[in-house]
């Protein structure tokens, strides 16, 4: 099919939407200080204490104005007025750039405000929060003219309310499907009117000076011939989060996030890929990496690279002592444990608790008795490291609570935001979104105690003597990861006199929620934190993990053709 | 078309996103922009992008052709060379700024650069582009923005290597299924032999464009629509680039075409009761931003889209009619392209998928005797406006070139790319693409003349005497057009579709005309081009995006206005929901609509 049309902008498809709620959602954002007030006004006062609190700030008095507009007038033949309106704002100030072979290949800035309107139709025991039921996104103006910001929230939130009309009776319908639960989980948990107006954050970024930084870090691949890409990137970002509700809530939010990503990879001599993408990921900028350090890092990667390269493969399967570096440990906290802490409710019908793994581990034991794990938001630094994770007030207007997920090994909390499961009938702060999306429950900072630690050298002890034990001449340590939890940097540990051999194309087999309950034996005294980008950033923390049997094999990856010519010889 | 289904699924959903504009639009607008690998220069300077007068002081084209001689001599030592490799290099400078009721909603500045690496293995006969290997050719990424030729060589070594490693294993597959399917009926070669061009385009000289100042007023015109709570959705974009494409071949080719562009569209949206949605767009364009219209004539642009949306949400329902019709000069345009104009493009006859209803038409009528239609990209203006589908060479390097491919009513001539087809061996420099496509015969700017005119004035007369001599009660007067699109395979019903804007009906009994809303035409191609009657005497122009499979490129529709004796007319499918509930911010109480002219100034 052809088409022929005029130059229209809306005509763009709807891909590209998803790319540009991908990259919001890959941006980030940093904590603040939030106040609670009037925890229990009545709902007129609510909405005066509300519109007192956005006094001065163009943006949030436009919400409140149609959000009052909204809640007194919106109403459709046949269709209940909303119970319930929402409207969250998330002004996103971006830079992001990446180089490549020593020269700038991309450079963006991006400053946009995303508005998601969530309209509910029902009670807070059934409503239509479901299918295009759970919201409308917008653009709005990034000036504060009330008219031109009213229209697109005005336009958005009819959108919302008609779309959660026919969404309830959608899911009224879907529900006949199944027969009645004789004990329901409410739709949507009542939640303490919030004001919490704080200071927005801003960008300060000397942009020349880093892009420079770009270059040098990737100008580096001239000295390692073995190495066939070479990218450095960075991104800066500002958030401001702005949410108001018909319960009465007020919040306003400032963070920023800076990481840089370094990346590399080659083939070794067989066709095998190799890879390695260190990152850094801070919420005060001055705790990036300086030039100096960065161009340590890069170098300690591309040395790496190389050195995989002439490392051996592994060949045969190997069943025992498997010790994880703090900064490996946190992939697998993040994958095997982070995921299923989460009180995510499954799809209407769905029996389970959560969609997690430990949906019905409630109170069992899911790690070993040494090991517990809480998700403390509220904390804003760990041992002098900013915390990307870390907030104080949620994307639902709750205030943020440590929350002890698991207890001496035993599942004892999930972590939701405003949508209850069985047995957590109201939000424990984790109610988090990106910029345009809705909210679910999510990590803030995930932290790992034990109540053995011990030194890292003693874990590595310790798997030398298992092995010796166990008659085998090596046992393994891995240091990094890649995706998938694939090894990037795995060595060797050899019994007889402790030296470490680095070696290549190997992968974990069975590492999963069985593992990490059964063959968990010792946890290091070496918390590393680990900040993450994401819908909303997390933090996790973990300290060093040593698993008492874990398999490692052979991956089963296809060896590539080397390149079919040489690299063009360099002219400076 | 390569999967016809996939492809009418693609038409269908852009031609559906029209219906369901609603707020997502602007939400659509800006991911188109930042989904773009975009690159913005702090501050305000906006400079063309450097196109140096000569290939000797130009580093990224000296880069480019270091590297494609090293790759052509490195891959000439492996058992499989290409016979043919060439680089595109792209730069892109844009600015982009939306704004929507006295508001900006992006305001960005872009800046990026991407190569194409064109590879074919094989022999001309027969290569890896073959059939429907032929995505097998081309590979496409990111360059480095600067003059750094190191690091550019570099890319360009790495997207070539992985093209040769796509090219080898596809020809395998080509020779295999060539062995093993029936022979094909049109057994041309798959690339045709073509002088080397040498070429380096002259950056035109252009006022700065002060972007302060336009700020100021796309958030002044785009305020304008504030008086209209019906028009609830509406944007104003512009969107100012200036390009430059390198190219060079292992052939020996190097094109140098810097390009300047300025897009101003203006779009508005309303409802009707009954769920309709409706749509007015006006775009402007020209090299710079200094060469669009005044802000006056802009305002009074946008005055007229308001009030022709305000007429259309109280037309009534177009009802199913096939009798006597006109369509204005830029309907007709679009008719033509979709009609006529994508079953002239050369790799449809011989593609056997596709329709191919002119493919044995050589040499017989296809239009009435006094219709002439060539496809020209070397011309840039016509009737005081510049056409959007002006080039001085095509993607592969060949000279654009003026083709009369129907000559009074004669079909004479298909637009060519470098793949040749039965009698047709030569690219007429009609291969064109989208960046990261592979390049197809497409159009440029279509031009329609006829030598049986009348004044434009005397159309309306010409109908109502037609309408009467059919007996039909009116007749339709098809004034402003949003689009179309057509099916071209067998798999489906040879088909087309125009999707007008301004619908008039003109009645035989001399009663005034009436618009109406909802209609769109249908029909098959060849029957529809044989009805036209007469033709106005002023060419009008339809400047547009025509995508289809090497991508998106701008085209150009010319065409008078034309009278059918039969043209056929269907409901279009529209969405139900209703209109916004509340009224618009500004128009909160019934009868605030009255002075809302004072609460809607924009403050500049």
């Amino acid at each position: 099919m052809k088409t022929l049309h005029r130059p229209s902008a809306s005509r763009a498809c709807k891909r590209l939407t998803g790319i540009v709620i991908a990259a919001l959602l890959a941006m980030n954002a940093a904590p603040s200080r939030a106040a609670t007030e009037g925890a229990k006004a009545a709902p007129d006062a609510a909405m005066v204490a509300a519109h007192a609190a956005a006094k001065g700030d163009g943006l949030l008095e436009a919400l409140l104005t149609e959000l009052d507009r909204s809640k007194a007038q919106l109403k459709m033949d046949q269709v209940q007025a909303p119970y319930y309106v929402e409207y969250r704002v998330s002004e996103v100030e971006d830079i992001g750039a990446e180089a490549a072979y020593g020269a700038l290949r991309e450079n963006q800035h991006v400053h946009v405000r995303v508005l998601r309107v969530v309209v509910r139709i029902g009670d807070y025991k059934q409503d239509s929060y479901f299918g295009r039921g759970q919201g409308e996104s917008s653009i709005l103006p990034l000036d504060n003219d009330p008219i031109a910001l009213r229209h697109q929230i005005w336009l958005a939130t009819d959108g919302a309310y008609k779309a959660a009309g026919q969404a309830l009776a959608e899911k009224q319908a879907a529900m006949k499907q199944f027969s009645v639960d004789p004990n329901p989980v409410d739709d949507f948990a009542k939640a303490p009117q919030m004001i919490a107006v704080e200071p927005t954050a801003s960008l300060k970024i000397d942009e020349a000076g880093w892009k420079k930084t770009l270059e040098d870090v990737t100008s580096l691949y001239k000295q390692y011939p073995d190495v066939q890409s070479v990218t450095a990137s960075a991104r800066f970002s500002a958030i401001n989060e702005y949410l108001v509700n018909s319960e009465g809530t007020v919040t306003r939010s400032g963070k920023t996030t800076y990481s840089v990503q370094l990346s590399s990879s080659t083939q070794a001599a067989d066709g095998m890929r190799l890879s390695r993408s260190p990152a850094f990921m801070v919420a005060r900028l001055e705790e990036l990496p300086t030039r100096d350090a960065l161009m340590g890092e890069a170098k300690k990667m591309l040395e790496t690279v190389v050195a995989l390269r002439q490392a051996p493969i592994v060949e045969e399967e190997y069943r025992g002592p498997v010790l994880f570096a703090a900064d490996a440990a946190d992939d697998i906290v993040a994958s095997l444990i982070g995921q299923n802490v989460l009180g995510q409710k499954p799809q209407l019908g769905k029996p389970n608790r959560t969609t997690g793994a430990f949906a019905t581990s409630y109170k069992a034991r899911v790690l070993p008795s040494f090991l517990s794990v809480v998700d403390d938001p509220t904390m804003k630094d760990f041992q002098g490291k900013s915390l990307v994770g870390s907030y104080a007030v949620d994307s639902e207007g709750v205030k943020a609570q440590a929350v002890n997920a698991i207890e001496s090994g035993m599942m004892a909390n999930y972590l939701i935001g405003r949508v209850p499961i069985r047995d957590f009938s109201t939000s424990n702060g984790h109610g988090r979104a990106g910029p345009g999306s809705f909210p679910g429950p999510s990590l803030g900072v995930l932290l790992v105690k034990s109540s053995e630690a011990q030194a890292p050298e003693v874990l590595k002890k310790k798997v030398i003597q298992m092995v010796t034990e166990q008659g085998k001449a090596y046992g393994y340590r891995v240091e990094t990861l890649g995706p998938g939890n694939s090894p990037r940097l795995l060595y060797r540990v050899y019994a007889k006199d402790g030296h470490e051999e680095l070696v290549r194309g190997a992968v974990f087999s069975e590492l999963d929620i069985r593992a990490i309950r059964n063959d968990l034996i010792a946890a290091g005294n070496d918390p590393l934190v680990s900040n993450r980008a994401g819908g909303a950033p997390t933090t996790i923390i973990s300290p060093s993990l040593l698993f008492g049997e874990l398999e490692v094999k052979r991956a089963d990856t296809s060896k590539d053709k080397l390149p079919d010519y040489p690299a063009p010889p360099l002219k400076k | 078309m390569k999967i016809s289904e996939s492809s009418a699924k693609r038409g269908n959903l852009c031609f559906r996103e029209k219906e369901f504009l609603r707020g997502a639009a602007c939400w659509i607008l800006v991911a188109q922009l930042a989904g773009l690998p975009i690159a913005s220069a702090a501050g305000d300077k906006f400079a063309p992008p450097a196109a140096p007068a000569s290939a000797a002081s130009d580093p990224v084209l000296k880069a480019m052709q270091n590297e494609i001689t090293r790759a052509s001599a490195e891959l000439g030592k492996t058992e499989q060379p290409p016979y043919y490799l060439s680089y595109t290099v792209y730069d892109q400078d844009f600015v982009v700024l939306v704004g929507a009721y006295g508001s900006l909603l992006t305001n960005t500045t872009a800046q990026r650069r991407f190569a194409d690496v064109n590879m074919r293995v094989g022999v001309p006969e027969l290569d890896n582009t073959h059939g429907q290997s032929r995505p097998s050719g081309v590979n496409s990424g990111s360059l480095p923005l600067g003059n750094d030729a190191d690091a550019i060589a570099r890319v360009l070594w790495e997207l070539t290597d992985r093209e040769y490693k796509r090219a080898v294993p596809s020809l395998l597959n080509v020779r295999t299924n060539t062995a093993v399917r029936a022979e094909e009926e049109d057994k041309s070669p798959d690339f045709s032999k073509e002088k080397p061009q040498t070429h380096i385009g002259e950056v035109e000289a252009a006022a700065p464009f002060e972007r302060a100042a336009w700020e100021g007023e796309i958030k002044r015109l785009s305020g304008v629509f504030r008086k209209y709570p019906e028009v609830y959705y509406a944007t104003v974009m512009i969107q100012v680039q200036r390009s430059n494409s390198r190219m060079v071949s292992s052939e020996g080719s190097a094109i140098v075409s810097p390009s300047a562009s300025t897009r101003l569209i203006m779009e508005a949206q309303t409802r009707a009761e009954d769920g309709m949605d409706l749509l007015r767009v006006e775009t402007f364009q020209a090299p710079a931003a200094s060469g669009l219209p005044s802000e006056a004539e802009l305002t009074g642009k946008i005055e007229k889209m308001a009030a022709d949306l305000s007429a259309l949400r109280k037309a009534p329902v177009a009802e199913p009619y096939d009798g006597p019709a006109v369509l204005s000069g830029r309907a007709a345009a679009v008719f033509f392209h979709e009609v006529l104009g994508h079953r002239l493009e050369g790799h449809r006859q011989r593609d056997e998928e596709e329709g191919q209803t002119f493919t044995k038409k050589i040499g017989q009528e296809v239009l009435p005797k006094f219709l002439s239609v060539i496809d020209d990209p070397t011309t840039h203006e016509m009737a005081g406006m510049k056409l959007a589908g002006a080039y001085d060479y095509d993607n592969e390097g060949e000279p654009a070139q003026r083709v009369e491919v129907i000559k009074n009513g004669v079909l004479e001539n298909f637009l060519m790319s470098r793949m040749p087809i039965k009698n047709f061996g030569q690219s007429n420099g009609h291969g064109r693409n989208q960046p990261g496509r592979m390049p197809t015969g497409r159009q440029g700017n279509l031009i329609v003349t006829s030598t049986k005119t009348v004044p434009e004035a005397e159309m309306r007369q010409k109908l109502m005497d037609e309408v009467k001599k059919q007996g039909k009660p009116y007749g339709l007067y098809f004034d402003d057009i949003q689009g179309g699109f057509t099916l071209t395979t067998r798999a489906l019903p040879q088909a087309f579709q125009v999707l007008p804007v301004l619908v008039y009906k003109v009645y035989a009994d001399g009663r005034p005309d009436e618009l109406v809303r909802g209609v769109d035409i249908v029909g098959t191609p060849l029957a529809a081009l044989t009805r036209i009657l007469t033709t106005g005497d002023q060419p009008r122009v339809f400047n547009g995006v025509c995508g289809a499979e090497s991508g998106q490129v701008p085209v150009a529709a010319v065409a008078p206005s034309m009278l059918f004796s039969e043209m056929e007319v269907q409901k279009r499918a529209h969405e139900h929901e209703r209109p916004p509930l509340l009224p618009p911010p500004g128009f909160e109480d019934a009868g605030a609509a009255k002075d809302a002219q004072t609460k809607a100034e924009v403050k500049p």
